[in-house]
C-alpha cells in the first residue's frame, strides 16, 4: 500500500497510508469469538463450524497479506518493542502459577485425589531438548552476524528440529496421562496441570510458527533481517526461561 | 479463626499499632496530640466488650470530618485562585514565579510527610477498630450460617434450626460460622455495621454484640443471582427469658422429631424471603 | 472523503478518530443502560421490567462498557493516538498497522459486548464475573471473557506501539524533561496495562474454561479455590482505575495549563512523585475490594497501609493541578470549566475513597450505594469531565473547526449539576445501609424518594452530556474555521495546522534550546 513521501502541504490529503489487514484479521478474530459461543454455549455446533469457516480464513490471509506488505520494511524497532511484550506475556504465566500457589497453599490436603504420579525423567529430557535449542539459535544469530550464511543456515535449522522434538515429547506425554484417566477436569492439580503446560506448549508452537515464516529466506539464502533474527531469538529465550519455572513448580514440587 | 489463637497475636498487633503512631507522630508532630488521646479506649478495655458497631460509628464520623476539613482546604484554595486569576487581557499570560529548586524540593517532601501522617494516624485507628471486629469475646452464642439461593439457614449449638430469622438473647455476643451451598452471598446486617461474604469451600465468621430487645433487617450484600435482592432475613433480639423460653420450646420439638426419625426439616421455618410484587 | 482511506487507515490521528466515534457510541449505549436502571428503580417492586435478569443485563453491561468500551479506549485510544505523536514531534506510531489493529479489535470487543441485547441468555454476571455465579449461571459467561480477552489484547499491543514511540521517535531536543504531563501519565498507564491486563485476561479465561471445558479452578469440591479469582480479578482491576486516573488528569493537566497560560506546578513532583508513585503502588493495594470477602487477615491489614498511601501521590497531583492556578491568567471556556470541575469532583470521590480504604470502616459500607456514590465520583464525573475537557480542547485542532461556546457551557452546567445530585445521593443512602446490585428494595421503602431524586437527576445528567455530543457533531460539519492554535499554547501540537495532514509536519519539528510545552511567553 501507498507510504510515505509528501512533496509539499498542497496535496497533504491525497496520501494517507492504509493497509486492509488489520480489519481483516480483527474480523476474523470476531467469528473465532462467536463460534465458542455458539458450539459451548448454545450447541449449535453446525453454526460453529460455518462460523470457524469464516474465522480461518481471514486471519490467516489477515496475516499472510500483514506479512507480505510489511516484510523488510521495519522501522528496526520491535525488538524493543518484544521486550514490552514479552513483560505482558511473562504476567500470564505469573498468574497461573500464582492461582496455583494460592490454591496449594490454602488447601489441607495436596495434591487432591485422584493423582498421579508424574514422570521425573522425561521433564530433564525435555529440559535439555529446549536449553540447547536455546543455545544453538544464539549461535546461529552470531554466525549471522559475522556472515556465514550456510552456517547459520544449518543452526537455524537445528533450533527447529530441537523445538519440535521437545513439542513431540509434551504430546507424548500428555497422551499418556490422558490414556491413564488424568484429564484436565479430574481435579484442581490436573487443570493446573494441563493449562500450564498446554500454555506453554502453545508459546512454543508459536515459536516454530515465527521461524516458519523466516524459513522460506533462509533456505533461498536471501538477505536475512538481523532485527528479525533477534526478535525471534528473544522470544525463543522466553520460551525457555519459563519453562524452567514450569518444570519446577510444576513437576518437582 | 480461633480467638484463642488471635490472643498471641495481639501483643504484636499492639505492638505494630505502636510503631505506626510512632512513625505518625515523628512525621508530623502535629498528630502528637491526637494519637496519645486516640490510645486511650484501646489500652483500657482488655476486659469489656468492645462492641465494633459503637466503635465504628465514632470512628466513621472521626474520618469523615477529616476528609471534609481537607476537601475543603483545597476547594476554598482553588475557589481563591479561581476569582484572583481571572484573565483581564486578552494577550495575558500567566506571572507565577519560577519555582526554585529548594522549594521544588520543599513542595514535595513536605507535602508527603502531612499526607503520610494522616493515613498512617488513620491506619492505626483502623486497625483497633479491625481488631473488635475479629476478636470475638468468649463469652458468646456461636451459631453455624449456611447461605444458599436464596436463604440463610441457622443451626445452633444444640441442633435447632431456623430459616432466615436469627433469634437470640439480648447481652450475649453472637457469631456466625458461615458457610455456602452455592454462590457468594454476604450477611449483612446494617444496624450492627457488619457483613462478611460466605462461599462454598470456606468458612468465614462474624460477630455483633446485641444489647436490648427489637429487630434487624439481615440482607444480601454480595451479588449471588437473580434473586438477590430479595434475600432478605432477621435478626431477632428477645430478653434472657424469652429467649430461654424460645429455645425450650424448640428443644422439644427437635427431640420428638428425632424421636420419631422424621426427616430433618427445619425446627422453625421463619418467614420466607420477599418476592416480588408482580410477577 | 474517501471512506477507505478511513477505515482501513493506518494513520495515528485517523486511528485516534476511529476509537473516539467508537468509545462515544459505547458512552451513549452505557448511559442508555444507565437510565433503564434509574427508571427500574425509581419505584419499589417491579417498574418497568417484571424479570430481574434484564435489570441485571442491563447493570453488567453499563459497568463493562463504560470502564472497557468507554473510559479506556478514550483516554489510551482517542487521546494518545491523536495527541502522543503529535507532542513528541513524531510523524506517527511506530508501528502504524499494529495500530490499526487495535482500534478494530476494539470495535470487535464492543460489539461483542453489546451482542447481549441480541443473544439468546445474555450474561448477567456483572462487571466483575465472581464464580461460583458465573460459572453456574444459564447466562452467556463466554461473551464476556471473549470481550475481555480482545479488548484486552488490543490495549497491550497500543501499549507496546506507544512505548516504543516514546523511547525511540521524539523529535529532536525534546529530552524527557519536556514531554508533555499527558505523554508521561500516559506511558505510566501503559505500563500498568502490560503488566496487569494479561492477569485479568487469565482471570476471565478461567471463569469460562472452568464453565465450559471442565476445569476446576475454582470448585472446591476438586480442590480449587473461589476467592483465587478474586484476588486475581482485582490485582488488575484495581490498577485499572488508575490506568483510567492517570491518562485523565494528564488530559486535565494540559487542559488547565493552557487555558490559565501557566506552567505546570512543580513538573518534576508531577512525574517522579505522582506518576511515578502511582505506577509503584497500584499493584499492591488490590485488596481493599477484597476486605469483606473472607480472605486472611494478615493482607487485608497490610493493604490497608498502602492504599491510604496512594493518597501521597494522588495528592501531590492535585497540590500542582491547584499551584498551576497562582497567579495565572484563566480564560472560563467550556473546555476549563470541565478541568475545573474535575478539581473539585475529584476531591470528592478521592477523599471519600479513604474511609473505604479502612477495613473496619468497609465492613459496613462495602457493596452499598457509598461505594457505587465514591466510584462514579472518580470515574463516572471525574473521569467523563476529563475526557470532554479534552475533546473540547483539542476539537479545533482534530476538526479543523470551533464548537457552540453557548451550548458547550450548557452542556457543562447541567452536567454539573445532575452529577452531583446523583452520586451524593448515591453515598447518602449507602452509609444507611442500601445495598448495590438490587434490582428491587422491598425491604428497605426509606429510599423510595432518594431514588427518585436520582432518576431525576441522571435525566439531567444524561441530558447535559447529549448535548456535548451533539455540539460536537455539529460543530464537526458546520463549526467555524478554528485557526491552528486558538488558545495560544506553546505545546508542540499546536505548531501544525489544523487538522494536521498525514504526517503531521512537513519536516520533523526541531524545538529550540528554551523550548518547554508550558513555557508561556508574552505576547
Ligand atoms: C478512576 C477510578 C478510581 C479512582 C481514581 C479511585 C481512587 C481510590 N479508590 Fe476507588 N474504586 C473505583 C474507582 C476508583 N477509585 C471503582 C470503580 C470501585 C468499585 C469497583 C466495583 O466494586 O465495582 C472502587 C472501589 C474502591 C474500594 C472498595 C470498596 C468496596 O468495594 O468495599 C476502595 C477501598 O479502599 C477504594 C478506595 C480508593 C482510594 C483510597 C482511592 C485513592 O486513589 C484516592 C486518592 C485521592 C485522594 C485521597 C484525594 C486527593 C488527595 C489529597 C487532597 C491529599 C490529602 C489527602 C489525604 C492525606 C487523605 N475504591
Ligand atoms: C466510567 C464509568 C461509568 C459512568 C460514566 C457511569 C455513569 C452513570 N452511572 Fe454507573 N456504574 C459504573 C460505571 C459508570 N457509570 C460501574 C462500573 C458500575 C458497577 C457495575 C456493577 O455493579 O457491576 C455502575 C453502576 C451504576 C449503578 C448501580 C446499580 C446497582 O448497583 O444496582 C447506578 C445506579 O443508579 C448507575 C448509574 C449511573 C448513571 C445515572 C450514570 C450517568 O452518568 C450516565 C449518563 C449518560 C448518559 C445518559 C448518556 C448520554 C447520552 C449520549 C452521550 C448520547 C448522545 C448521542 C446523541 C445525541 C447522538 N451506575
Ligand atoms: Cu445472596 Cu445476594
Ligand atoms: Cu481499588
Amino acid at each position: 500500500m501507498a507510504h510515505e513521501a509528501h512533496h509539499g502541504d498542497a496535496h497533504a490529503h491525497a496520501h494517507w497510508d492504509t493497509s486492509v489487514w488489520p480489519f481483516v484479521i480483527s474480523f476474523g478474530i470476531l467469528f473465532l469469538a462467536l463460534a465458542f459461543s455458539l458450539h459451548f454455549v448454545y450447541h449449535a455446533s453446525f453454526a460453529a463450524i460455518l462460523t470457524l469457516g469464516l474465522a480461518f480464513p481471514l486471519i490467516i490471509a489477515g496475516v499472510a497479506g500483514w506479512t507480505s506488505e510489511a516484510m523488510g520494511k521495519g522501522e528496526g524497532l520491535s525488538y524493543g518493542a518484544m521486550g514490552w511484550f514479552i513483560l505482558a506475556e511473562a504476567m500470564i504465566f505469573i498468574s497461573f502459577f500464582v492461582a496455583y500457589w494460592y490454591t496449594k497453599l490454602h488447601v489441607e490436603v495436596w495434591p487432591p485425589a485422584g493423582n498421579v504420579t508424574l514422570p521425573k525423567v522425561l521433564p530433564l529430557v525435555m529440559t535439555f531438548v529446549l536449553v540447547s535449542s536455546s543455545l544453538t539459535i544464539h549461535y546461529a544469530e552470531h554466525l549471522l552476524h559475522v556472515g556465514n550464511k550456510g552456517g547459520f543456515r544449518i543452526w537455524y535449522l537445528l533450533t527447529m528440529i530441537l523445538g519440535a522434538t521437545f513439542l513431540g515429547m509434551s504430546i507424548y506425554e500428555w497422551s499418556h496421562l490422558i490414556g491413564a484417566g488424568f484429564t484436565i477436569s479430574t481435579n484442581a492439580f490436573s487443570t493446573i496441570f494441563f493449562s500450564v503446560t498446554g500454555l506453554h506448549g502453545s508459546h512454543v508452537v508459536v515459536g516454530l510458527a515465527i521461524f516458519m515464516a523466516g524459513l522460506p529466506s533462509v533456505m533461498r539464502g536471501d538477505d536475512i533481517d538481523e532485527g528479525f533474527m533477534r526478535t525471534a531469538g528473544l522470544y525463543w529465550h522466553f520460551v525457555d526461561i519459563i519453562w524452567f519455572f514450569v518444570v519446577s513448580q510444576i513437576y518437582y514440587w | 479463626m480461633e480467638s484463642k489463637e488471635r490472643k498471641g497475636k495481639q501483643g504484636m498487633h499492639k505492638q505494630l499499632v505502636a510503631i505506626l503512631r510512632r512513625t505518625s507522630v515523628a512525621a508530623f508532630g502535629f498528630a502528637l496530640a491526637a494519637s496519645s488521646w486516640a490510645a486511650g479506649p484501646a489500652q483500657s478495655a482488655a476486659s469489656k466488650i468492645n462492641d465494633p458497631a459503637r466503635g465504628w460509628d465514632s470512628l466513621w464520623h472521626e474520618v469523615i470530618v477529616d476528609i471534609t476539613i481537607i476537601g475543603i482546604l483545597f476547594a476554598v484554595v482553588t475557589a481563591w485562585f479561581m476569582f484572583s486569576s481571572r484573565r483581564t487581557a486578552d494577550n495575558q499570560v500567566g506571572a507565577s514565579p519560577k519555582l526554585s529548586p529548594a522549594s521544588a524540593v520543599g513542595w514535595t517532601v513536605l507535602p508527603i510527610f502531612i499526607f503520610l501522617s494522616i493515613d498512617l494516624y488513620t491506619a492505626a485507628n483502623g486497625w483497633v477498630l479491625w481488631n473488635h471486629y475479629r476478636d470475638v469475646p468468649a463469652d458468646r452464642l456461636e451459631v453455624k450460617l449456611e447461605s444458599g439461593m436464596y436463604s440463610w439457614d441457622y443451626t445452633y449449638p444444640n441442633g435447632v434450626r431456623t430459616q432466615n430469622e436469627l433469634i437470640v438473647p439480648a447481652g450475649k455476643p453472637v457469631m456466625l460460622r458461615m458457610t455456602s451451598r452455592d454462590t457468594l452471598h454476604s450477611h449483612y446486617i446494617p444496624d450492627f455495621r457488619v457483613k462478611e461474604d460466605s462461599m462454598p469451600g470456606r468458612v468465614t465468621y462474624l460477630w455483633f454484640h446485641p444489647t436490648k430487645p427489637g429487630e434487624h433487617l439481615v440482607t444480601c450484600a454480595e451479588y449471588c443471582g437473580v434473586m438477590h435482592s430479595y434475600m432478605a432475613g432477621r435478626v431477632i433480639v428477645k430478653s434472657t427469658d424469652e429467649y430461654a423460653a424460645w429455645m425450650k420450646q424448640e428443644e422439644t420439638m427437635l427431640a420428638a422429631a428425632a424421636t420419631t426419625e422424621a426427616p430433618a426439616v427445619p425446627a422453625k421455618a421463619g418467614a420466607p424471603a420477599a418476592k416480588p410484587k408482580k410477577t | 472523503m474517501n471512506l477507505k482511506e478511513w477505515i482501513f487507515t493506518t494513520d495515528h490521528k485517523r486511528v485516534g478518530i476511529l476509537y473516539l466515534i467508537g468509545s462515544l457510541a459505547a458512552f451513549a449505549v452505557a448511559g442508555i443502560m444507565a437510565l433503564l436502571m434509574r427508571a427500574e428503580l425509581s419505584t419499589i417492586g417491579p417498574t418497568i421490567t417484571a424479570n430481574p435478569t434484564n435489570y441485571n443485563v442491563w447493570l453488567y453491561t453499563h459497568g463493562a462498557v463504560m470502564i472497557l468500551g468507554f473510559q479506556i479506549p478514550a483516554l489510551t485510544g482517542f487521546f494518545a493516538n491523536f495527541c502522543i505523536p503529535l507532542m513528541i514531534g513524531a510523524k506517527d506510531v511506530a508501528f502504524p498497522r499494529v495500530n490499526a489493529l487495535s482500534v478494530w479489535l476494539f470495535y470487535v470487543g464492543v460489539i461483542l459486548a453489546l451482542l447481549t441485547f441480541f443473544i439468546p441468555d445474555p450474561p448477567d454476571i456483572m462487571w466483575t464475573g465472581y464464580p461460583p455465579y458465573s460459572t453456574i449461571t444459564t447466562g452467556n459467561t463466554a461473551m464476556y471473557s471473549f470481550t475481555v480477552l480482545i479488548l484486552g489484547f488490543a490495549s497491550i499491543i497500543g501499549g507496546v506501539n506507544f512505548l516504543t514511540t516514546v523511547a525511540y521517535m521524539r523529535a529532536p531536543g525534546i529530552t524527557l524533561n519536556k514531554l508533555n504531563i499527558f505523554v508521561w501519565c500516559t506511558l505510566g498507564a501503559f505500563v500498568l496495562q502490560l503488566i496487569f491486563v494479561p492477569v485479568l485476561g487469565t482471570a476471565v479465561s478461567l471463569i469460562s474454561m472452568d464453565k465450559y471445558l471442565g476445569t476446576n479452578f475454582f470448585d472446591p469440591a476438586k480442590g480449587g479455590d473461589v476467592l483465587t479469582y478474586q484476588n486475581l480479578f482485582w490485582f488488575y482491576s484495581h490498577p485499572a482505575v488508575y490506568v483510567i486516573f492517570l491518562p485523565f488528569i494528564g488530559v486535565v493537566f494540559e487542559v488547565l495549563s493552557s487555558h490559565a497560560r501557566s506552567a505546570v506546578f512543580n513538573y518534576k513532583m508531577v512525574v517522579y512523585g505522582g506518576i511515578g508513585g502511582i505506577v509503584l503502588l497500584a499493584g499492591e493495594v488490590w485488596v481493599h475490594h477484597l476486605y469483606v470477602s473472607g480472605m486472611a487477615d494478615w493482607l487485608r491489614i497490610g493493604q490497608m497501609v498502602t492504599t491510604l498511601m496512594i493518597s501521597i501521590p494522588v495528592g501531590l497531583m492535585m497540590i500542582s493541578l491547584v499551584g498551576t492556578l497562582y497567579k495565572s491568567s484563566i480564560a472560563f471556556t467550556t473546555p476549563m470549566l470541565y478541568a475545573l470541575g474535575v478539581v473539585f469532583l475529584f476531591l470528592i470521590g478521592g477523599l471519600t475513597g479513604i474511609p473505604l480504604a479502612v477495613p473496619s470502616l468497609t465492613l459496613a459500607v462495602s457493596d452499598t450505594y457509598y461505594v457505587v456514590g465514591h466510584f462514579h465520583y472518580v470515574m463516572a464525573v471525574a473521569g467523563t469531565f476529563s475526557i470532554f475537557a479534552g475533546i473540547y480542547h483539542w476539537f479545533p485542532k482534530f476538526s479543523g473547526r470551533m464548537y457552540n461556546e453557548f451550548w458547550g457551557k450548557v452542556g457543562f452546567w447541567l452536567t454539573f449539576i445532575g452529577s452531583n445530585v446523583v452520586f451524593w445521593t448515591m453515598m447518602d443512602i449507602g452509609v444507611d445501609g442500601m445495598p448495590r446490585r438490587y434490582y428491587d428494595y422491598a425491604h428497605f421503602p426509606q429510599f423510595e424518594s432518594a431514588h427518585q431524586l436520582m432518576t431525576a437527576g441522571a435525566v439531567v445528567l444524561g441530558l447535559g452530556f447529549a448535548i456535548a455530543v451533539l455540539n460536537w457533531i455539529i460543530g464537526a460539519m458546520k463549526g467555524p474555521p478554528a485557526g491552528d492554535n486558538p488558545w495560544g499554547s506553546p505545546s508542540l501540537e499546536w505548531t501544525t495546522v489544523s487538522p494536521p495532514p498525514h504526517g503531521n509536519w512537513p519536516t520533523p519539528p526541531s524545538v529550540a534550546e528554551d523550548w518547554h510545552p508550558y513555557a508561556y511567553k508574552k505576547g
